[in-house]
This record gives structure tokens, sequence and C-alpha cells, in this order.
């Protein structure tokens, strides 16, 4: 199921917020006008990563450093190496809308 | 009777008001202001602190709740009050006839043979915080026993309540929440044993909430000089709309004195819980302490014993199992300041769905604590595999002279034992059942209350889900 | 010329039992950068070493993280003024391809400390580093003809740029922790191995580390690539004389062990006891690969480090042997890591600790089991032995599990020297401090026997010399 999360206006490009879907946190992506969602978790230490920094369509963790792929949740560098979950996303009428992967 | 609409948080305002609503000595209301002064000072745990790096609160929303103000209506008592302490959410259609309720498995009324049941020497209840009812046996009473809500006996003895309330056990100092419930606590429970009275029978506490509210009760038991008790303390409700538990217990068993305490958290899963508890083990004295964690949507619990004085003894039994998308993190301390005394810590903790589970233990022994003899063990059953368990035991040593050990194991069920099972006639649910239940029967046996052990089983089998 | 210092009398006994390293030179340098530590020493070091812009780019970009990162929350005490270090010393304008042109101080340093001699006798290849450089290196002619590499990291970089730049930093990023980040800024000297596949070097390579200076910061960065099947041992050694205030080592060991390939890594570190050695040592093992890491804590004020072993695919093994001997003003925070992130990876953690005089030795460590790696095994002990009333044994291991189908075990104990085999020795004639000694070493025998033979012998030394003056 789809939720409203935010207006496409409320996340600058490049930018991320993070928002709340069906009680997780969900870090929200905006790069080169598309949305991407991922678990607010760094598969590594737990750390929280829409507190990182963006590097393209990279998100580094702030604690570790370990970065992931924001499209598919990859973990791309150490000391991650396990991918972190990736959501669904939609826009309709400038609403950005989340629906959890669940595994 | 959700109270998501005029719920206002723990404002100045809110504690203002829930002051005035209370007829306290002075010395409690300083005391529950230089707590909520605490509250604000304290930072909000955020995972970039050691101690809360694995459990995540940014979800909780502390202005859904309010501290308790005025007392329920007596109709919205919930159902599982006295007569029923589980959530009934999970249970298998076909298993609701082995699933007795809690409180009836803990207490042995309800379908049980009057001959068997546990008969409790008193026993108190309070609902949303407020105190709804107190018993104690006359003959208890006489001897000097005071057992009942905190909130009236405080009025009644309050020497006794100021000599050890947050003086002793409790540090309202430790983080946000342990301020919180010290400003904040109302209803709760006190245990005071005089002298060498022993009671031989159990009492038994009662916490329940409606579902969207708060509890804030907090225990005080104080056992004098070789006094004996038995504590049965069970936490319940908050069905589907969550609520908010923020909790404290403080236990001094005094020289040669023996206390068994079972304190059993089986909230609703929506329900948060957090909660500091601390007991004191004085010279000689004996406490048998019994942990069942298996209700909350996040649990965040501190359960703390310091052997203080020399030949102290403490065992802690640890009962955990988590489902769905539960949480549960617990941090246990056995803290070794005195001489020639011994803990003893069994934690076992199954895993199923998504849940989470974090076991923290530590055994920490001062200088001078020589001939110590400290044990920890965690063992986790994993029977899914999108479940999480992490174990982390401690060890931090001053004395030289000392034993210390711990272990830690994690698994799965083992299929050649499904196997066996499946091939004498078993389903592979019931085989499950059956290897879960050998499983957390090396803690059972270490439960001396045949009734908690049979409550705390059954409580769990419910929860096994069908696996293929 | 060597000028041996006598202990100061305001150092303990723990000082002088390791006086066999606690001599100083004369400080005869080529280049001594200033004190402290900023982006125009860096430019510094990277001018010095006339380093690819990359390289330049990567020490700026890690200064920054460095002074963005937080101090370690956790583990021992660190009280270290960053601007009251030097970061470079160059001691020598050139490297040594054999001893005698290795400048003659330096020279009878390393002389003192055994190692030409343990050149000849059982290595198959030796780096000597003094201070920030490399002064000395060498390699068996039937290696260097089979492909192997064996140089220092700063010769790698500039004669073999495209092995590091595919390598570097892959398995410790600049943003993995403070003194990661440190040391990718100020680093200099260090080993560079690459065995090419197939390739097995059956005597072991050695690397020397001292520090001379007062107020020294050693950051040697070591990269090791065992291509698939190939072999080898690597062992590292460490030692400096003691002065009044403190030097810090904070080296970074990155190592890549291919498909079916084999990796030992011995250390020995015997620091002085003024000496932080705060070191991130990680190993990345592929499929039924075999990463080992033998670590033996001896010496320095504070050690925290705690090799890892990322098992990264099916078959993956990782082994862990560690030993920490912590005497008076010392703290061993030392540990291991471990990761299962694919199926069928096994790893095992052994720690033997023992606390002395004061001494305060922590094992540290984490098994962490990533969700899919089945069939994982995992298995870690820990025992640790208290000597004496005044010292302290912490014992703080993660264990983090994300999969169902596991066999993960963790069993440690703290204990002290049994008084019943004491009597029993006793009654055999030895006194307590002989007993004593022998029940340390049977206590660690374990590791002891995993070493090579001359550095058995130096070890259980070592642990005697440690041992020297303690009742029971």
């Amino acid at each position: 199921m789809f939720h409203a999360v935010a207006r496409t206006s409320e996340v600058s490009d490049p930018g991320k917020i993070l928002v709340e879907v069906e009680e997780q946190l969900v870090a929200l992506f905006h790069v080169d006008g598309q949305f991407y969602a991922l678990d607010d978790v760094c598969t590594h230490d737990g750390g929280p990563l829409a507190d990182g920094e963006l590097d393209g369509c990279q998100i580094i963790c702030p604690r570790h450093g370990a970065r992931f792929d924001i499209k598919t949740g990859a973990a791309l560098t150490m000391p991650a190496t396990f991918p972190t979950q990736s959501h669904e996303v939609k826009i309709e009428d400038g609403q950005v809308y989340v629906k959890l992967n669940k595994t | 009777m959700p109270q998501t609409e005029t719920a206002t948080g723990f404002t100045p305002e809110t504690f203002e008001a829930f002051l005035a609503s209370r007829d306290e000595p002075t010395w409690l209301t300083e005391q529950r202001r230089a707590a909520f002064a605490a509250f604000g000072e304290l930072p909000q745990p955020h995972s970039g602190m050691e101690e809360w790096r694995r459990t995540d609160i940014r979800l909780l929303r502390l202005d859904k709740y309010a501290p308790a103000l005025e007392r329920p209506a007596v109709d919205s008592l919930p159902a599982a009050l006295l007569t029923s302490g589980g959530s009934t959410s999970s249970i298998d259609e076909d298993l609701l006839d082995q699933t007795a309720p809690l409180v009836e498995q803990l207490t042995g009324v309800g379908d049980t043979p009057a001959e068997t049941r546990l008969a409790l020497a008193g026993q108190t209840a309070a609902l949303n915080s407020h105190s709804i009812s107190s018993q104690l046996i006359e003959e208890h009473a006489k001897q000097g026993v005071i057992f009942g809500s905190l909130d009236q006996v405080v009025t009644q003895h309050p020497d006794l309540v100021q000599k050890y309330l947050f003086t002793r056990a409790g540090d309202l100092r430790y983080d946000r929440f342990a301020a919180l419930h010290a400003a904040f606590w109302s209803g709760g429970t006190i245990l005071y044993v005089p002298q060498g009275v022993r009671i031989e029978q159990p009492l038994y506490i009662q916490s329940s909430i409606t579902p969207g509210s708060a509890d804030f009760g907090h225990t005080l038991v104080v056992l004098e000089e070789g006094a004996e008790a038995t504590l049965l303390a069970e936490l319940s409700g908050g069905e589907e709309a969550g609520g908010l538990h923020c909790g404290g217990v403080e236990i001094i068993v005094g020289r040669g004195a023996f206390l068994r305490y079972v304190n059993l958290q089986n909230w609703d899963n929506t329900v948060w819980h957090f909660a500091h508890h601390k007991a004191l083990v004085e010279a000689d004295a004996r406490l048998q302490w019994t942990v069942g964690a298996l209700g909350s949507k996040v649990s965040k619990v501190n359960q703390h014993v310091a052997l203080v004085g020399p030949g102290a003894n403490a065992q802690v039994n640890g009962v955990m199992f988590a489902e769905g998308r539960q949480h549960l993190d617990y941090h246990t301390l056995q803290h070794h300041e005195a001489k020639s005394c011994r803990s003893d810590l069994l934690y076992k903790g199954g895993l199923q769905d998504q849940s989470r589970m974090v076991w923290r233990g530590m055994i920490k022994v001062d200088p001078g604590a020589d001939k110590t003899d400290g044990y920890q063990r965690n063992d986790n059953l994993m029977l899914s595999d999108d479940a999480r368990a992490d174990s982390i035991p401690g060890l931090e040593i001053e004395a030289d002279d000392v034993i210390c050990t711990h272990g830690a194991t994690t698994g799965r069920v083992d299929d050649e034992q499904i196997f066996y099972l499946q091939a004498r006639g078993l389903t592979r649910n019931e085989a499950t059942r059956v290897i879960v239940a050998g499983f957390f029967q090396q803690v059972f046996d270490r439960i001396t209350i045949p009734s908690v052990r049979e409550a705390l089983g059954h409580a769990i089998r419910r929860r096994i889900r069908e696996y293929e | 010329m060597i000028t041996d210092t006598k202990t100061d009398s305001n150092f303990d006994v723990s000082t002088a039992e390791i006086n066999k390293y606690d001599f100083r030179n004369e400080e005869k340098y080529i280049f001594k950068a200033r004190k402290g530590l900023d982006e125009q020493i860096v430019h510094q070091i990277s001018d010095m070493k006339s380093e690819p812009d990359w390289m330049r780019d990567y020490r700026l970009s890690s200064l920054k993280i460095f002074n963005q990162k937080a101090m370690p929350k956790w583990g021992g005490a660190i009280d270290l003024d960053f601007q009251d270090i030097y970061y470079y010393i160059k001691p020598s304008d050139q490297q040594g391809r054999s001893w005698e042109d290795v400048p003659e101080d330096i020279k009878r340093t390393f002389d003192r400390l055994g190692i030409p001699e343990a050149e000849k006798k059982f290595l198959a290849g030796v780096k000597a580093q003094y201070e920030s450089e490399v002064v000395y290196g060498s390699l068996r002619e039937d290696l260097a003809k089979k492909g192997v590499i064996f140089t220092d990291t700063d010769t790698a970089v500039r004669e073999h740029p495209d092995l590091v730049r595919q390598y570097f930093s892959t398995v410790i990023p600049n943003t993995d922790n403070k003194f990661a980040a440190l040391n990718s800024a100020v680093w200099s000297g260090g080993s560079f191995i690459y065995v090419p596949p197939g390739v097995s070097i059956e005597f072991p390579l050695q690397a020397y580390f001292r520090i001379n200076a007062e107020n020294m910061g050693q950051f040697e960065r070591t990269l090791i690539v065992v291509d698939e099947g190939a072999q080898i041992h690597y062992v590292e050694g460490c030692t400096a004389p003691m002065y009044s205030t403190e030097s810090l080592h904070s080296a970074v060991v990155e190592i890549i062990v291919k498909k079916h390939a084999r990796c030992r890594y011995t250390t020995i570190q015997n620091w002085a006891n003024n000496i932080y050695n705060l070191v991130t040592k990680r190993a990345v093992a592929y499929e039924d690969a075999t990463m080992e890491w033998v670590d033996g804590n001896l010496g320095s004020k504070l050690t925290m480090k705690y090799p890892a072993v990322y098992m990264m695919e099916p078959g993956a093994r990782g082994e862990i042997l560690s030993i920490a001997f912590s005497s008076a003003g010392q703290h061993q925070d030392a540990g291991a890591k471990v990761v299962h992130a694919a199926p069928n990876t096994t790893s095992q953690i052994i720690s033997k600790s023992i606390s002395k005089n004061g001494g305060r030795s922590s094992y540290r460590g984490l098994v962490k089991v990533e969700d899919g790696a089945r069939k994982s095994k995992s298995n870690v002990v820990c025992d640790a032995l208290i000597l004496d009333p005044q010292s302290r044994s912490d014992t703080y291991p993660y264990i983090e599990i994300a999969e169902q189908d596991v066999t993960i075990g963790h069993e440690a104990s703290v204990s002290r020297i049994g008084e019943e085999q004491l009597f029993y020795l006793m009654s055999r004639g030895m006194s307590e401090a002989e007993a004593s000694t022998m029940i340390v070493n049977g206590f660690i025998e374990p590791l002891v026997k995993e070493l090579p033979m001359e550095y058995a012998v130096e070890m259980n030394r070592l642990i005697e010399l440690q041992m020297e003056g303690s009742v029971g």
C-alpha cells in the first residue's frame, strides 16, 4: 500500500528527508528529478542513513562512511557488507508516495 | 478509551496539574520537582549513545500520552484485568482451549481445580496508573507487613517511604526515562516485610492500561532482616491502540532475607515499555528474580542486581520471546560490591518473524570483592530467518580472587530433531513446540514456583507459529 | 652512535623489564617536519614523497574527516595532544638494499634487535622502518622472479600505481574511524605485498617498526593482496625507547585474501610503555580463503586493536588468536572481529589475557552474522588471568546474529592462578615466581605454539621478563 509522505517540492534536489511509513522510518532521496526510498538503517552499525551525506546516487552513513546505492540499497563499500532495504516510490500530482517492500 | 485526543504530554503545565491532583508530603513533591527538572535537562536518548545504540525510539511521541490525572471509570477496566493477562491476538484457533489466561495460570484460578490453586497472601491492582484495589491477609497485616498502593501508603507511612524511595535502589537521574518516571509515578505498590516475618503465600501485583494510556507504576519492596516473601508482578493491556509504560522497581533484600520476585511484562505488542529495576541484596540475603519479557512493541529495560553485603546470593532468570516486529532490549548488571557473593544469571530468548532482541549483560566486580562467584549465560533460539538477536555479555573485574564466567549461544531448531519427532507422529508445529519447550526448560527448571513456570510455558507455546 | 639510557628512577618495575629495547639514538634526520597537524603538514608529506594528485587529495580529505570525527567514547583513556606530535620524520635519504647501505646508527639499532640475524636464518624478506620511512628492504630473489612484490607502500604508490589504486582504502575507508582517518592523512611507510596467483611463500616476510624520536607519531600503512591460491605469512615486530612523554603509533593494515588463498599475519607488539598504539587491521576473505591473525600485545601504554576478518564469499574462514599482557600503567584493549557475510563461513577467536601489577586487559570483540549467511559457524573462547588485586580484566564480546541457520558459541572466564596448581609446583621445589611464570606460560601456550620458533622463544622470554618480580 502506498502512503503519501511528502510533496515533491518539500525535498530539494539533490536532497533527502526522513519520513514515517507504517511506523517505520524511511529515508527519502531526491536526486536528478527522481525519488528513492531506503530503510533509514545502515546495515553495518544501525546508523541513521538520512543523517548522512549524499554523493550523487550514493548515501554515506555518517558513522563509519559505508556507502549505499540509493536506487537499490546495495552496499557499495566497507564496512557495510549487506544491502539496506529499498522501497517503492511513485509520484502523483506533486505528491510522493512510498510503499514498503517487506522481506 | 484511547487518550490520544486529550493527551498533552509531559509539559510543565501537565506536571503542575499532576502535582495539584495529589495530596503528598512536601519531601515527595520536592523529589518529583527535582526529577522533572532532570527530565528537562537530560538528553533525549538517541542511537549515538552507546546504551541506546540498538534501540531506535525516534518514533516515540511522548505527547500522545499524559500523566494519570483522573481515575479511570470502572467500566473501562479491560477484560484482561484479574482474569486475563495475555494478548489473544496471535493465538491459533485450535490452541485456544489450551490457552488459559496468564493471570489464571499464575494464580491457579479459572479452570484449575480448586485444590491446586495458588492461594495469595495479598494482591494489588492498578489501571492506567491508578490503584483500583489492594488486599492483604489480616494475619500478615497484624505482623506489621505493609502491602498496598504506594499512593496510599506514602500518606499513611510517610517516613518509611521517604527512607527508601529513590534513596538506595533508584537513581532518578540515570536517564531521561528514569527522571520522567520519578516525576510522574503513580499507583504502584509497596511491600514492606518486618524483621523475621515470613510470608508463605505469594503476593500478586497487576498493572494494566486501557488502549492508548500510560502506566507509571512504581514498585518498592523492602524485606527487613531474615524476612521472606514471594512477589509476582504482571503488566498487561494496551490492546491494539498501544500505550506507554515508564516504570521503576526498587528492591532491598535485608540481611539474611529471602525474596522470590517474578516480573512478567506481557503488554500488547503495541506498547512502549521503559523500565529501571534495581535490587540491593545485603549480607547473606537471597534473591531469586525471574523476568518474563513477552509483550510490548519496543522495550528498553535495565535490570540491576547489586550484591552489597558479604554472602549475598542472587539468581536471575530471564525468559524472552519476541514475534512480529517486536524489539526487546534488556540490559542486566550483576554488581558484586562485597566479598563472597554469588550471582547466577540465565537469560533465554526465542525469536520469530522479524523480531529483534538485545540482551546486554555485565558482571562488575569491585576492588576487594574477593571470593566472588559470578556467572551469566544467554542462549537464543532463532525461529525465523528475518529475526535478529544481539547478545552482549560482559565482565569488568577489579579483584583477583574471583571466578567469573559467561557463555552465549545462538542457534536454530535442529532439523534432525524435528524429523525425529515427525517420525513419531507429531506435526511440524507440534515438533517445534516440543523443541522450543526443551530450549526453555533449563530456565524453567530454575523457577521454583510451579504456577509461574507453567504460565510462562503456556504463553510461549501459544505464540509459536506454524512452520513449513 | 648508540646512547644507552638508563631507565629513569620514576619509572616503575615494568619499565625495566623491557629495557632491552630501551635505548635511544641521537636524532640525525634528513628531514623533520614541525610539530602539529594541519593541511600544510599534509602537503609537506605529500611533497616529500612526490605523490600523484589522487593520493594528495585522499590525504587532504582524510584530514577533514579526522577533524570532524569524535574521539571514541569507549575503550581506553586517550590523553593526546594532536598538535604536540611530529607527524613526519625522514631518517635517511635512501633505502638500503643491503645492511651496509643503512646509516650506521640505524643499522646498529636493528643489529641489536636481531633483525639481520633473523633474516639470514629464516626470513624470505625484510622491511625495517625507522620513524616514518622504511630504511632497509630485501626480498629473496626467487620470489621476486615469481612476481612477488614486497616493498614499502610509498614505493608501491610510485612503481605499482594501478595495483595500489585498485585496493588501497577499499578494506578500511578513511571514514571508518578517527584513527584510520588520521593514518590516511599522514601515512608513511608500511609494507605493500602482492603475491601472484598460486605462489606460495614458505618462509615469513617480516617488517620491523622502530620509533626512536620523542613525541613521534608513526603511521605506517600496510596493504597485502594475496591472489588466488597464493599463500603468505607476514610477521611484524615493533619497539621504541622509553621517554617521559607519549608517542603515538597508529597504523592501518588492509588485507585482501582471494579465492583459495591463505594469509597469516603475526604481530608481536612490544612498544615502550608510553606509546599509544591505536591500530585498525582488517582483512577481507573470499571464496574458501583463510585469514589468520596472530596478535600478541605486550607493550604500549594503551593499545586499541581489534583485527578483523570479513568473510565475503562462501567457504571463507577467519581465525584470530589474541594474547594481551598488561602490567603497571598499561591498558591492553585488544580483541577481534569476525563478520560472516556469506554462507558456510567459519570463524574462531581465541583470546588469552593476563593482568598484573595494576595493569588492565580488556577483550573487545564482535561476531556478526549477516542475513543469508546460512550455515555460519563461529566459536569464541576468552580466558583471562588476574595475578593480583590491583589489576583489572574486562570482557566485552558483541554477538549480532541476523540469520537462523547458524551455530554460534561464546565462552569466557576470568580467574586467578589456582592455588592448588601453585602449591603443587612449589612442592616440587619451585619458587612462587617460577611457578607463576610456568603457569602463565602454560596459559598462553595455544598462542605461542602458533608462532615461528624464533618468535616463540622471544615470546616466552618476554613473558618471563614481564613476570619478573611478580608475586603470585
